[in-house]
């Protein structure tokens, strides 16, 4: 609101973040735990005075070079670059804070760059304790580069006291500092062995080769097996909302999770056969790149886990995603949002403006996580099954019932022209508030919809005869009926409610029942949102009323991902009479 | 609408203004020195492979170990008076930068590949044959994209009068070429650029390569020569730049404020002292001309940009919070830093020998 939007409808700013987070840390990680290695191997050459292994270092030391100045260096500034861009007030927030974190941040880095060149030209012109002191240099400062980021990026999860004293001290020495310093430089050391695969694997046959692969390998597997206390420790110090998240209330944590689950012990398998076994280069390389990818699995659905944990929050507890504060909520509230906003057009909401409005609405309070036809987290798709009433009542309590996602910040006409842009900008529906009404609805649909091509009375003979399947079946492909007309795309309780009219005009008394509609339309407002009847029906086929009348009550217990029902008894009655009717259950 | 509604809220500093900018003007300029000497560097190289005697052939193959160096200097040097614009002017700045994020974003991936094209351009020099001309015209032409990114972004984010822009194009597509003073001022750094880098050049040649005489004499002879015309050639740059500020901005410079006059007129007398000293080749008189020169320049730029936001922006009305422990734990990691790295450079068997 206090910025502008980078707008692309289809195309949304976290995953361009992901994607580039998940490489530059695979990458700075390296850069680090990477330091540590060179040195120990330079050093375990030394000792052995085995000239080999020297010549193993300094190949290493050119790809480290190549690999972590010139792509990790370049991948940071380009981490800065696009969270400035797509989380400036964030990002603005964060460089005030800890600016002179960064600048010592800065100097760590002047100091590496310094180092890693000394050390690699001067392999052999140099005499081993300078040469070893240069690289222990290089490890200190990368070390204390992953320090000092480190604070600043467990702010933005648990930002702790700083809270009350905004205490620069208290936001980076905050909760997850430490588990989160353990974890990273275990992961970075564990990299440095991974990484060591690479180079071991362009080493011709011999003794050298699986000597190295099996050195690297040992350190790979400790840092690993270290890794998962520490990551373990890192769970367990999450405030109670996060941990909740990671527990499976968000859906993308929980994918996040099976992905680390999987990496980890493909990781910890191929590892163990590299050190065991010593095949041959071709197949070395294969594995090698198994490695890479599993540990590229591991450590992004870790940075992905704690990226998601913050959720509704870009800095936990202090900024929405959005870029909103948490603390303007109240105060833009009563005054609107557009009032407040600097980057809109629409001021107030009017019935001229409506959509524009709501266009306005979502691209400041929705896009930062919601693309438009894009391929993540589609909002068209999010909400196809939900009408102009249903969306409004989901944005009353967008928060509430789904804590990933930040209120809605605006006053009643925001939220309902946020609803009509939805409903009538992005899906063409009617905006017909009676989203609960029972009787006539399914009249009213058929007006909005049908009839200005054909009444009521035209269809009515083509129908005789037709059951209220046939007619509820091909509302579903009215152009194969008629090329002419287009697709009816509403949700299935509107097309449940218009066949049953329909049905009624051949079949007079026959409309359904209200008690029935009621229990569709509240299984619409607050259930299909998430997962239509279709999804449900072979879940729940079979069973009893009284065990899904049950299950109302205890939905966050199913899955954890589901909010409570919070609505009456009565309501919970009808909707599970609606649901085993539906479900073709037993009574 | 009224552009100057549409910008943001300024965050609460954590220290006087007076220290970012101090900050941001000590280190601005390191970070000129550096980009001059990359740029130079390419240039040279470029017209070394051009020209068809021994010694330039040679000069270019030296010019090849020492750019993948500039590149890795100029980044890192860069980062720091980046911080502190961002500090500063961050909400001028994240604006601009939204408005043209496509183009923004593309610079890293052009940075990439030039900073591997250079380091192709290095270890493959012998290698690349008749082709290494075109790798080093491709780095440079890479970098001084990338320096004309920054040249609108850095203005764009001057001129709210521009972004009402964002409500039709919000795609991140937008870059500042309406601004009439956009170009001059793209070719005036780059010319003052190429111009220092000529000198870099040739203190390199003068210097690191000093045991071969006829290198001396080449990398010497193209330096100076491209230092003094680029800087004669600026003298009409910088005139049409200055020309093409708007009226409020260029009157600063023409008596309504004395100092920014006083800057002026002190660059114009060093520039001209330069291009005597650089005719006559003397290498390290016009260093010593230039590096008060480019710190001078930098004053004007910050000048500038301070005359355009009169109507929009006061640093000095931002309100502070000031903590003194971040900076002091700050100035002490610089100089600790400094005294590590004076201490590795001071290992290198060049240094030793001597
Ligand atoms: C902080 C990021 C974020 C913001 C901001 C956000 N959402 Fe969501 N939204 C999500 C996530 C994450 C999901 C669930 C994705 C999944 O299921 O994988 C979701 C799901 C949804 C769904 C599908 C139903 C559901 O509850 O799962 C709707 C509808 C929706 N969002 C609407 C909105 C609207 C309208 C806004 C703006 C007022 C908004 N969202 C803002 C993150 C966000």
């Amino acid at each position: 609101m206090n910025y502008p939007v980078w707008y692309v409808p289809t195309f949304g700013g976290g995953v361009l973040i992901a994607l580039v987070a998940i490489i530059h840390v695979f990458v700075s990680h390296f850069a680090v735990g990477g330091g540590l290695y060179l040195v120990m191997t330079e050093w375990k050459g030394i000792r052995e005075q085995d000239q080999s292994i020297i010549v193993f270092v300094q190949k290493h030391t050119k790809f480290f070079l190549l690999l972590t100045m010139v792509f990790g260096g370049l991948t940071g500034v380009a981490i800065w670059f696009i969270i400035s861009l797509i989380h400036p007030a964030a990002t603005s927030l964060l460089i005030h804070t800890f600016v002179f974190g960064w600048a010592a941040e800065w100097v760590f880095f002047l100091v590496e760059i310094v180092a890693l060149f000394i050390y690699f030209y001067t392999f052999g012109r140099m005499d081993d304790h300078t040469h070893q002191t240069i690289g222990w240099i290089y490890f200190g400062a990368a070390w204390m580069s992953l320090f000092l980021i480190n604070g600043i990026i467990d702010f933005m999860l648990t930002p702790g006291t700083w809270l009350a004293n905004h205490n620069f001290w208290d936001g980076f020495f905050n909760p997850t500092f430490w588990p989160s310093l353990f974890f990273r430089s275990f992961m970075s050391f564990m990299l440095a062995g991974c990484y060591g695969f690479i180079t071991a694997t362009f080493l011709e046959a011999g003794q050298t080769r699986h000597k190295m692969i099996r050195y690297s390998g040992i350190w790979a597997l400790i840092s690993l097996a270290l890794s998962v206390p520490a990551g373990w420790w890192y769970i367990s110090v999450l405030p109670e909302k996060a941990r909740g998240l990671v527990g499976g209330v968000s859906p993308t944590i929980a994918r996040a999770a099976t992905v680390a689950a999987v990496s980890l012990a493909v990781l910890t398998g191929v590892v163990i056969l590299l050190i065991l076994l010593n095949p041959k280069k071709a197949r070395t390389r294969v594995l090698t790149v198994i490695v890479m990818v599993a540990a590229m699995g591991y450590m992004g659905a870790f940075e992905w886990t704690r990226e998601a944990a913050r959720r509704p929050y870009v800095i936990n507890d202090v900024m929405y995603s959005n870029g909103i504060l948490k603390e303007e909520v109240e105060q833009i509230t009563q005054k609107g949002f557009l009032k407040t906003a600097k980057w809109v057009q629409n001021i107030e909401v009017t019935k001229d403006n409506q959509l524009e409005a709501g266009r306005e609405l979502f691209l400041h309070q929705c896009f930062a996580c919601h693309t438009v036809g894009g391929f993540n987290n589609d909002i068209i798709g999010r909400t196809k099954n939900m009408s102009y009433g249903a969306m409004q009542k989901y944005l009353a309590t967008i928060h509430e019932k789904r804590y990933f996602m930040p209120p809605l910040v605006g006053n009643v006409a925001e939220l309902k022209a946020l609803a009509a842009y939805i409903a009538a900008g992005l899906h063409k529906k009617p905006l017909t508030e009676d989203a609960v009404a029972v009787g006539d609805r399914g009249k009213n649909l058929f007006d909005n919809n049908c009839a200005p091509c054909h009444a009521a009375g035209v269809l009515k003979p083509k129908m005789a005869g037709w059951s209220k399947e046939k007619i509820r079946t091909s509302l579903d492909i009215l152009p194969a009926l008629n090329p002419a007309m287009p697709d009816y795309s509403a949700p299935t309780a509107d097309k449940n409610a218009m066949s049953g009219y329909l049905h009624s005009l051949n079949n007079i008394g026959s409309a359904a029942a209200p008690p029935k509609e009621q229990g569709a339309a509240l299984f619409e407002d607050n259930c299909a949102p998430c997962h239509g009847f279709d999804v449900l029906k072979p879940k729940v086929s079979g069973w009893s009323k009284a065990k899904i009348r049950a299950a109302l009550d205890k939905l966050s217990a199913l899955n954890p991902g589901m909010p409570d029902y919070t609505g009456a008894a009565a309501e919970k009655d009808s909707l599970a009479d609606y649901m085993v009717k539906q479900a073709g259950g037993a009574k | 609408m009224n552009p100057a509604s549409l910008i943001p809220t300024a965050d609460t500093l954590t220290a006087h203004w007076g220290w970012f900018q101090f900050l941001l003007m000590l280190t601005f300029p390191l970070h000129l020195f550096a980009m001059n000497a990359m740029l130079g560097t390419a240039l040279s190289a470029f017209i070394c492979h051009v020209l068809p005697e021994r010694p330039y052939r040679e000069l270019s193959h030296e010019l090849s170990k020492a750019l993948p160096f500039m590149v890795a200097f100029t980044i890192n040097l860069g980062v720091a008076p980046l911080l502190f614009v961002n500090v500063l002017y961050g909400h001028l700045l994240y604006t601009s930068t939204v408005l043209m994020g496509l183009f923004w974003l593309a610079v890293v991936p052009l940075l990439i590949i030039a900073y591997y094209l250079a380091y192709i351009y290095d270890f493959s020099y012998i290698k690349l044959g008749s082709l290494a001309v075109y790798v080093v015209l491709a780095v440079l032409l890479l970098l001084m994209s990338v320096g004309f990114i920054f040249s609108n972004n850095m203005t764009m984010m001057i001129s709210p009068a521009s972004w009402l822009r964002w409500f039709a194009t919000p795609d991140g597509t937008l870059l500042n070429l309406a601004d009439p003073a956009l170009l001059p001022r793209y070719l005036h750094i780059m010319t003052g650029s190429l111009a220092v880098g000529g000198l870099c050049v040739a203190l390199y040649s003068s210097t690191v390569l000093k045991l071969d005489s006829s290198l001396v004499k080449a990398g010497t002879r193209l330096g100076m020569q491209l230092f003094t015309w680029l800087t004669a050639l600026q003298v009409l740059v910088g005139t049409w730049f200055l020309l093409t500020l708007p009226g409020e901005v260029m009157k600063r410079f023409m008596g309504n404020n004395m100092f920014s006059t006083g800057l002026l007129v002190t660059g114009i007398l060093l520039a001209v002292a330069t291009i005597i000293t650089g005719y006559k080749r003397k290498v390290m008189a016009t260093l010593l001309l230039t590096i008060p020169l480019i710190y001078v320049m930098s004053f004007i730029r910050d000048s500038v940009r301070t005359g355009y936001l009169v109507p929009y922006f006061d640093m000095t009305k931002v309100p502070a919070n000031m903590q003194w422990s971040p900076l002091v734990f700050f100035l002490m990691t610089l100089v600790l830093g400094l005294v590590v790295i004076v201490w590795m450079l001071s290992k290198l068997p060049v240094f030793r020998k001597s």
